[in-house]
């Protein structure tokens, strides 16, 4: 039986580790253009098309594992090395495309499972030779199979809060309010992310302006869609901050109070976010974008609960 | 706790591309952080099976480390120490009835048996089990006579 070559010494095994990582970032980048490319093609609509955030780790997983190859890494090295090779991608990202710590804390954890599940794929697969050809085209074809036919995904975040006030008293703090002095209480309001603080509202009718204003001077224009006294309150958003964390990323559209009358003095109030997705695995952003959304709803409905219940 | 939430509640996620794969991966992590002495095993079991004569890693359809003989899969190990092998029915029978094995986490009782890889301890169980399972893997191609006790099941 024929002996495997023998292992690289260790300079020469520092280099290929970190040849892995740069030329897996490299495939990467030139991969993220090229759907980029694609997607502009095929959504003429849409400012920034990123490829899946799924995929691409995925193949640069498996480039550096290719590389890393004559290094026959056991699952221990291969998650480690995988782990460098997120730091130095989120470095780059950071760098290049200004990402923000927001950004990069979401990204983070599918980021490294992806890179790590491509390199430990490719320590299996590239062990024999047959599939190397295979592989590359198919992950090309991937890349751009899930551009080309990437549907549109909207969505709507939904959340309750039950208010000890009727609705006549709910209403008018619905419609405006100053600046909320309760602390943020959302782990990510404290490293960055944008929290409201306080709406402005030009008038009492559809079609009058509103202004939701967020902390570091964000602020989404809306308009006044449906006026409806003491039930409900729709308002399309016809602006968004231009925050590099929100665009290309996620669109809110539209946002809604409901006031449910429950007949007993109290009052059920609705707060509704519409959105599209435009960022992939669909089901890993809308989570996070479900946290978020419902972090930035709970603020203000408590504090509508807070003003409505401490009336006279 | 998460894994066999995983296996009985969202076995559809194990449908999609590549979501196997990454969920195994977020596992190994998880193991070789907080379960030091499960991944030492794991690790350990993968090298001893990889002196196999015939024997190969192979990328197992559902998350995981797979063990091939002559390309076909007869064990694989999850990123938790979870470890599955393929044995004759009569042989997984024998090894569920005697406390070596338990039935497979998902297929119950069939060739497939499963067997949890916690420490140190647990290695020399589970090689007996692999080189079982590997022997049974190279049996059919070599005895076309093998009786109806030696068969696979599912």
């Amino acid at each position: 039986m024929s002996q495997p070559p023998p292992l690289p010494r260790s300079s020469e095994y520092i280099g290929r580790i970190l040849a892995g990582i740069i030329v897996a970032n490299l495939v990467g980048g030139i991969v993220c253009a090229f759907g980029y490319w694609i997607g502009r093609a095929a959504n003429p609509g849409n400012e920034i098309i990123v490829p899946s955030l799924l995929l691409v780790p995925v193949a640069m997983g498996m480039v550096a594992a290719w590389i890393w190859k004559p290094l026959r890494l056991g699952m221990g090295a291969a998650l480690l090395h995988s782990l460098f090779c997120t730091v130095f991608t989120i470095f780059v990202a950071a760098l290049v495309f200004r990402e923000g710590v927001i950004c990069v804390i979401i990204l983070s954890p599918l980021l490294y499972a992806s890179i790590a599940a491509g390199a430990l794929l490719g320590r299996i697969w590239f062990r024999t030779d047959r599939l190397n050809l295979l592989i590359a085209p198919a992950l090309v074809f991937a890349v751009v199979g899930e551009l080309s036919l990437r549907g549109s995904h909207h969505s709507v975040v939904v959340d309750e809060v039950r208010i000890a006030a009727p609705p006549s008293a709910v209403w008018p703090h619905v419609l405006a309010f100053d600046r909320i002095p309760a602390a943020p209480d959302y782990w990510l309001f404290h490293l960055g992310l944008p929290y409201p603080t306080s709406t402005t509202n030009a008038g009492n009718f559809a079609g009058a302006a509103r202004a939701c204003e967020f902390s570091g001077g964000a602020v989404f224009d809306e308009t006044i869609v449906e006026f409806a006294p003491e039930r409900k309150l729709t308002f399309d958003i016809i602006k968004m901050p231009p925050d590099p964390e929100l665009m290309g990323h996620l669109d809110a559209h539209r946002g809604q109070f409901e006031l449910r009358d429950n007949g007993d003095g109290t009052t059920t109030l609705v707060g509704r976010t519409w959105y599209s997705l435009h960022v992939r695995p669909a089901a890993y952003f809308d989570w996070w974008t479900h946290q978020i959304f419902r972090a930035v709803h709970l603020r203000v409905m408590n504090n509508v609960k807070r003003l409505a219940e401490a009336a006279p | 706790m998460i894994f066999a939430f995983v296996v009985r509640h969202l076995r559809w996620f194990a449908h999609i591309p590549l979501a196997p794969q990454v969920f195994d991966a977020l596992l190994l992590t998880w193991t070789a952080l907080f379960r030091r002495q499960t991944f030492a095993a794991i690790m350990e079991v993968e090298a001893f099976v990889r002196t196999l004569p015939g024997v190969s890693l192979c990328a197992h359809r559902f998350g995981g480390t797979g063990f091939a003989c002559d390309g076909r899969e007869f064990a694989h190990i999850h990123g938790n120490g979870l470890l599955d092998v393929r044995l004759f029915a009569e042989e997984a029978r024998a090894a569920v009835a005697s406390g070596r094995a338990n039935v497979h986490h998902v297929l119950g009782a069939s060739s497939w048996v499963s067997f949890w890889l916690r420490g140190a301890n647990d290695i020399p169980a589970a090689l007996e089990l692999l080189k079982q399972g590997n022997c049974a893997a190279r049996q059919p191609a070599q005895d076309s006579n093998a009786t109806k006790s030696r068969e696979f099941l599912r």
